[in-house]
């Protein structure tokens, strides 16, 4: 289930621009209350967008993370990173 | 009785009141807007229904109806910060006729989820904001799932359009009311399929051009018959959208477009057609 949590705190940077400011300012705190694994909590932390993908995370949520300029991505960085996934090599 | 006036598709790019706004009236979105708005206002409509995908705002994955009708008095939007800012408007609606919509339509066996509280996202707020300006022509969501597959086949999407239209033609009231599927044909966005350095891409121009003949020459049956899942995710992540063009379609007799013009850049089309 926690891939909805994924899902969800990604949307959460669009709704809620307290936890939009604090995934800018110390992201491990913003996402401390969330049920993830530690898998992917390292695979978010680190930016690692096309683990995140693998894990079948929504593509429009997960573009807040660059639209907003967190975790320090920017959009070439995100094209390289997702062009790393399987699901993308597979072409989905 | 209410009756169809006409019924149009367009795009719902997030940045093009922005654009428009700051490159102003000569620039191609406008000129294009512009064309389908003359077909929009020549209708006079006092009414409008979008079929319309959302993006994961009004609807999220705790609830994700495959089909679903706003019914309420009025609703926000775009409650989703559309790139390069835009204004949240109040956008009224006509709730006695968006439930007959949905008795009609739960009668005709399409499962339609109600939705009463709800706002929307810019793919209603930036058709509107081309269309009708002052925000204050009422406006009837019918959302389609589009997104996230499993998607509504073609053909369910296009009766379901017939059910809208038989629900509108079937309201006591004189109203006349103009249907706008908005979408793209072929956009990739955030997904392995943009173009470096961007939000977005156009995985299928091929695709736009062979949609835009099936248009052009009204061949409503061959497109629903090539319009499958699994073309409509290779045009990419929002290529179902072409999914509510097909359920406008569905709510008009005469599908010969008086206006269609294709734009290749961003994967859409621009397009009027006639009342019944």
């Amino acid at each position: 289930m926690s891939v909805y949590a994924l899902n969800y705190l990604f949307r959460e940077t669009l709704r809620d621009h307290a936890f939009r400011a604090q995934m800018k300012s110390d992201p491990a705190a913003a996402i401390a209350k969330y049920d993830l694994t530690d898998e992917e909590r390292a695979a978010l932390l680190s930016a690692d967008i096309g683990k995140l993908y693998d894990m079948g995370v929504n593509a429009f949520l997960m573009g807040y993370l660059c639209r907003f300029e967190l975790l320090g991505l920017t959009p070439d960085l995100y094209y390289d990173r997702i062009h790393t996934s399987k699901r993308a090599a597979a072409g989905k | 009785m209410a009756q169809i006036v006409g019924a149009f598709c367009v795009p719902h790019t997030p940045f093009f009141p922005w654009r428009v706004e700051t490159e102003g009236p000569t620039c191609q979105t406008a000129q294009l807007f512009a064309e389908v708005k003359k077909h929009f206002d020549a209708a006079r409509p006092d009414l409008v229904v979008v079929f319309d995908t959302d993006h994961l705002n009004t609807f999220f994955f705790d609830n994700l109806p495959i089909f679903a009708v706003g019914v309420a008095d009025g609703f926000k939007g775009p409650t989703d910060e559309p790139r390069g800012g835009m204004k949240v408007y109040d956008i009224p609606s006509h709730a006695a006729l968006a439930t007959h919509i949905r008795r009609q339509g739960v009668d005709a066996g399409f499962d339609i989820s109600l939705v009463q509280e709800f706002s929307v996202d810019h793919s209603v707020a930036v058709p509107l904001y081309f269309l009708t300006p002052d925000f204050r022509t009422p406006v009837i969501p019918v959302f389609i799932s589009g997104h996230v597959p499993p998607l509504p086949k073609a053909r369910r999407c296009f009766e379901l359009g017939r059910a809208v239209r038989n629900a509108i033609e079937s309201w006591p009231e004189p109203l006349r009311v103009a249907v706008i599927g908005t979408g793209s044909i072929s956009l990739e966005v955030w997904g392995p399929k943009i173009k470096r350095g961007t939000s977005d891409g156009v995985p299928a121009p091929d695709w736009v051009t062979e949609v835009c003949g099936y248009l052009q020459n009204s061949q409503i049956d061959r497109l629903i018959a090539e319009a499958t899942e699994e073309r409509m995710q290779a045009a990419g992540s929002a290529g179902g959208e072409l999914l509510n063009i097909i359920a406008m379609l569905g709510t008009i007799d005469n599908t010969v477009p008086a206006y269609l013009a294709p734009e290749m850049a961003h994967g859409h089309a621009y397009g009027a057609w006639r009342g019944n």
